[in-house]
């Protein structure tokens, strides 16, 4: 009797042991799982940096002849692309999908804002810029430069360039490749979000986050 | 004259023009200053034979190539020249922004908004050259 109660005893402290080794196991995964289901999905449409590092404060001249720093527009939202001005596919589609994001920004956003497009192209000049930015908008600024500053302009943001051979018979007529990274750089100077080319489609949603670098209310959508 | 040798044309074309078919063909309206320009479109196969699309001409282009893009995993892109795009048979290929297009290049006239540009693409089927005439809008 006494023998089969002890086997009661430790059969049940073993079955004890079992529940607990499960529920320390256990209880911390479901509490992960159960934060991951909950974690706020990010605001951001774009890919976010949380860590606000400096943008390149570079020194360029824009399309009507001024030389511009990026700290120039300190207390402005700044989207900022590279590109080239032969360029007949990428960048039209870049730049035509930025003027329909600046055109959703209520007017106090807009006065806010500024769309730079940094040349890439040796070839490009304050005046061939001038013809071709502010076709987009005319509030756009092509920017343009040496082609050391542009390089290092270029290298800062993580961007890259090359020539490559011409569509066309005329060999000076070539294309480049070119990063179509778009970023988008807070009123203090601070990379924030960066853009794939195929995201800026999502004109709305760029709009938006514009706003919320801005620090102004994202407006709701109009059922 | 020019309505004679207009149908004369269609007619040598339209061997295989009836099982060709493009849709929602555009050209991109682009600054004045610019050298060339993209034509964007569907072409839509529906022969039992792959279509390819060689180029193609228009008054206000020196040069119209196939042009496809490509992307490297670094957002970096570009473009490259292409002999065709091919068509397959019973099938369909989609030029679009920021993909494959056709370059008007040399614009001698850059096409403003709003206006049709005539334009001919060059085929080929079965080792067979042709031709389709569009009548393209600029937006």
């Amino acid at each position: 009797m006494a023998r089969h109660r002890q086997r009661d005893v430790r059969a049940r402290r073993i079955g004890l042991i079992l529940f607990a080794g499960c529920a320390a196991v256990a209880i911390p995964m479901l509490a992960i799982l159960f934060l991951i289901a909950n974690k706020p999905s990010s605001p951001w449409f774009g890919q976010y940096d949380p860590d606000a590092h400096p943008a390149y404060n570079f020194s360029l001249t824009d399309h009507n002849g001024n030389a511009v720093r990026l700290q120039d527009f300190r207390g402005q939202a700044v989207l900022l692309c590279f590109g080239f001005t032969r360029c007949p596919n990428i960048c039209p589609t870049t730049l035509g999908n930025l003027a329909a994001v600046y055109r959703k920004l209520p007017p106090a956003a807009q006065e806010r804002t500024k769309v730079v497009f940094v040349s890439v192209d040796e070839r490009d000049s304050p005046e061939s810029l001038k013809e071709y930015v502010p076709f987009f908008n005319e509030r756009f600024l092509g920017l343009t430069g040496p082609p050391a500053d542009i390089a290092t302009t270029a290298r800062a943001y993580g961007a890259f360039f090359r020539k490559a051979p011409a569509a066309g018979s005329d060999k000076d007529d070539y294309l480049i490749d070119h990063s179509t990274y778009t970023h988008l750089i807070d009123p203090e100077g601070n990379l924030r979000v960066l853009y794939r080319f195929e995201q800026l489609p999502e004109t709305d949603k760029i709009a938006e986050d514009v706003q919320r670098v801005l620090g102004m209310p994202v407006a709701e959508k109009q059922p | 004259m020019n309505r004679i040798l207009c149908a004369l044309f269609l007619s040598s074309g339209l061997n295989f023009a009836g099982d060709l078919k493009i849709v929602d063909a555009w050209i991109r309206a682009v600054p004045l200053s610019s050298k060339a320009t993209a034509a964007f479109m569907t072409i839509v196969n529906k022969s039992d034979t792959p279509v390819l699309i060689t180029g193609g001409s228009c008054q206000l282009a020196g040069e119209i190539k196939p042009m496809i893009t490509t992307k490297q995993d670094d957002g970096v892109m570009g473009m490259a020249l292409v002999k065709s795009f091919a068509v397959p048979a019973k099938g369909k290929r989609v030029l679009e922004p920021g993909g494959d297009h056709l370059m008007l290049m040399k614009l001698s006239e850059v096409p403003r908004a709003g206006s049709i540009v005539p334009l001919v693409l060059t085929t080929e089927a079965g080792g067979k050259p042709g031709s389709i005439r569009l009548d393209v809008p600029v937006r």
